[in-house]
């Protein structure tokens, strides 16, 4: 059975989505995969708001909270080896409880780790990654964030990256 | 569009969404579709299990998509019933843009109300 798009979606919030008009490329960019999964070095990118409350400051909700159109477009560094007391959730769209009690089911550095070990991909990233999904306006993502962090998966040798979207 | 930036990069991406609908409008390279509530991508936080089956699912996608576009989908039981899993992944407090779409909504009713 096909996944339903709209399954979890308050009834209005899902015939809005379904207006909505969505620019589609004219080619999707591809990057076949080059080796065998167990030696592949991947990286982890959520857009689920999160961040390291030892390390760095939380998105900017007040703004978002002023500017209801805004959306923080920075992005957070991650550590493979955070501890789980040390999430913090910026997202004012979802409740972050679940987030809080175990990070993998946004960003699975555990889940990641096991897979190293195991053999089954060849490595997790040192640093991963985390942004704020909440974008009205994607442009500044476009110029100035993606391309950064695109610059620093590469500088790292990074061959692979799971996304996930809150 | 973040996976879009990143395979064009030169890195081989795969997204793990709860919104197909939206990969297929704007175009992923690699997509596994699950249906799970908002925030739970990966799963229930504290079930192994269920986490590795579907990043296990977005690794096969990662290995056997042949072209751009590719998707898939892995199906989920969500221990939690619909009804009280749509309420459930809702923030406590109404988000910025959904408290103001509401007072301009209210605005409204009130204008026509004044106008009658």
């Amino acid at each position: 059975m096909p996944v339903d798009s709209f399954k979890y979606l308050p009834r209005s919030i899902a015939a809005y989505y379904q207006t909505l008009r969505v620019e589609r490329v004219d080619s999707i960019p591809w990057t076949p995969l080059s080796k065998p999964l167990n030696q592949c070095r991947f990286a982890l990118v959520t857009t689920a708001g999160i961040y390291d409350k030892a390390r760095e400051p939380p998105f900017d909700a007040g703004r978002e909270k002023r500017e209801p159109m805004w959306g923080d477009p920075t992005y957070r560094r991650i550590r493979r080896d955070l501890a789980q007391g040390q999430i913090g959730a910026s997202h004012l769209h979802i409740n972050n409880r679940d987030i809080l009690a175990d990070v993998n089911i946004v960003l699975p550095v555990n889940r990641f780790a096991e897979l190293e070990e195991e053999g089954v991909i060849g490595s997790l990233a040192a640093v991963n990654y985390s942004l704020m999904g909440y974008q009205p306006n994607t442009s500044e993502w476009r110029a100035r964030y993606a391309p950064e962090v695109a610059g620093l998966l590469k500088d790292e040798a990074l061959d692979a990256v799971l996304l996930t979207p809150a | 569009m973040l996976a879009q930036t990143f395979e064009e990069a030169g890195l081989s991406t795969v997204m793990v969404t709860m919104m197909p609908f939206w990969a297929e409008k704007m175009g992923t390279p690699r997509t596994l579709g699950v249906e799970v509530p908002f925030g739970h991508t990966l799963g229930m936080p504290g079930d192994r299990e269920m986490q590795k089956m579907i990043i296990r699912a977005a690794l096969s996608l990662l290995e056997q998509a042949q072209q751009p576009g590719a998707m898939s989908e892995v199906e989920v039981e969500w221990p939690q019933a619909s009804d009280v899993a749509r309420k459930d992944w809702q923030p406590l407090e109404a988000s910025p843009i959904i408290k103001m779409m509401r007072e301009q909504a209210h605005a409204r009713a009130e204008g026509r109300r004044q106008e009658t």
